[in-house]
């Protein structure tokens, strides 16, 4: 068998009835024990050092694998102690939003009470500027009538100096028609003319007064 | 040739090859990666300025003062950027001198520039205006059934924000104005005029200017005609003399 190839096709045997060609003849009762024919001893010797490579690598892998071990309890023990800052710091953090709500919240009361205390600020000086403005107004018509009635008393005052001087004027000319002195009165009447006129625009100046503080007094 | 193996064999080997990998668990990472928390850190809030839709529309309502000819007129207004503040023509009608009072008491002058001649619309222009409020016009149309809020300051007291929603549009034709006017169930009062009407956004969707009689709703002036008038479409200048 030395030197044989041990892949080498079985040569074809000749057929046999049934399957002796595929089981060997057992052994002679009380005979020595067959010895494995040498062409199958090469398995077992490759088997064996294939277990032993085998437990080579486990060794290694395992050794290996010990230390990885250990590193993922590393890891396991700084995750946890992550964990446990994260948890202490999300603590803190809520605290702080607690804190900062509240003092939001008084911030945003003192906020809508100063805006509210404004705005009714706001409104009285509106109200102050209104009434002002009305008083301004009032003011202005007040001194307009004031204006207006000093004219019509002017107007007046002069109508009555006019009608003063009328009057001298005509007991002048009466008098000098009583002694026998010419009279001319064509002046006298003409005088009479314009202080008439003079006077009826004083009487109208009066009346418009007196009918814008009516208006005003109601 | 080399022959098979045998079946046996070979699931032997698998199950070896397979115990071997299953058993090599591969190392953790480095532990760097694992965050830290410093126990001091301080946490960083956001600035707590969340103006509210209220109090803003609240801010960019005026009070307006109008001294005519022969009367005292008192309503409301907004402001736009640039100084520009938006009321009703009936506010400022022949106006002499026309005083605005911000909500938090600023008084303030301003000037007629534009009195819209088909629209309750004027616009006036603040003199030596200051940084105001000022409030966003919604450009987009407004629906029936959307949520509107309307500020003002009805009968010239403090400033009163009303909520509601659109129930309607009514036909601008019958109110003098030139597109539908919006019937709002928000609590409308005399003062509320030249108002804003503004959406859940605060953005601006009408100009309040009238009450219906009957039904007690009120009306606004649709943001789309304030856009016309302000591009300078429909506007005269004020008449000027009494």
């Amino acid at each position: 068998v030395e030197g044989k190839d041990p892949y080498a096709p079985a040569q074809p045997s000749p057929p046999v009835a049934g399957r002796a060609d595929a089981i060997p003849p057992p052994p002679p009762p009380g005979g020595p024990p067959p010895t494995p024919p040498p062409s199958r001893r090469w398995p077992l010797t490759a088997g064996l050092v294939l277990a032993l490579v085998l437990a080579a690598a486990g060794g290694g892998v395992a050794w290996q694998q010990r230390e990885v071990a250990a590193g993922w309890r590393d890891r396991a023990v700084a995750m946890e102690r992550a964990r446990d800052d994260a948890r202490g710091r999300t603590e803190a953090l809520q605290r702080q939003l607690d804190e900062a709500g509240e003092v939001l919240a008084i911030s945003e009361q003192d906020v809508a009470q100063l805006e509210e205390r404004i705005r009714e600020l706001a409104d009285e000086k509106a109200q102050a500027e209104d009434t002002a403005t009305t008083v301004q107004v009032e003011r202005d018509v007040f001194v307009q009538l004031s204006t207006t009635v000093a004219g019509a008393v002017d107007a007046l005052d002069l109508c009555v100096t006019q009608l003063f001087s009328l009057l001298d004027d005509s007991v002048q000319a009466f008098n000098d028609a009583a002694a026998g002195r010419p009279v001319d009165v064509v002046p006298l009447n003409a005088a009479k003319d314009a202080t008439t006129a003079f006077c009826n625009d004083a009487r109208a100046a009066a009346a418009g007064a007196g009918a814008a503080a009516d208006r005003l007094l109601r | 040739m080399r022959p098979a193996l045998p079946a046996r064999r070979r699931l032997l080997a698998a199950l070896v090859a397979g115990t071997v990998a299953a058993a090599c668990v591969p190392a953790p990472p480095a532990t760097d990666d694992v965050p830290s928390f410093a126990a001091g850190d301080e946490l960083e809030l956001p600035a707590a300025a969340a103006t509210s839709v209220l109090r803003r529309a609240q801010q960019v309502t005026v009070r307006i003062r109008s001294l005519g000819c022969d009367r005292f007129g008192i309503g409301s207004g907004f402001v736009l950027p640039g100084g520009v503040v938006v009321t009703n023509r009936h506010v400022i009608d022949q106006p002499r001198a026309v005083t605005l009072n911000t909500w938090d008491g600023v008084s303030l002058e301003a000037s007629v520039t534009g009195i819209a001649v088909d629209s309750d619309l004027a616009i006036l222009q603040l003199s030596g205006w200051a940084e105001l409020p000022v409030a966003e016009l919604r450009t987009t149309p407004v629906e029936v059934g959307e949520t509107v809020v309307a500020v003002g300051y009805p009968g010239g007291g403090p400033a009163t924000v009303t909520t509601g929603s659109v129930v309607g549009l009514v036909d601008g034709e019958l109110l003098d104005e030139p597109a539908p006017v919006l019937r709002v169930d928000a609590v409308i009062r005399q003062g509320n005029s030249g108002g804003p009407l503004l959406d859940e956004e605060g953005r601006v969707v009408g100009i309040v200017f009238a009450l219906e009689v009957g039904t007690g709703y009120g009306l606004a002036v649709p943001v789309t005609t304030l856009l016309e008038r302000l591009e300078g479409d429909g506007l005269s200048p004020p008449s000027g003399s009494c």
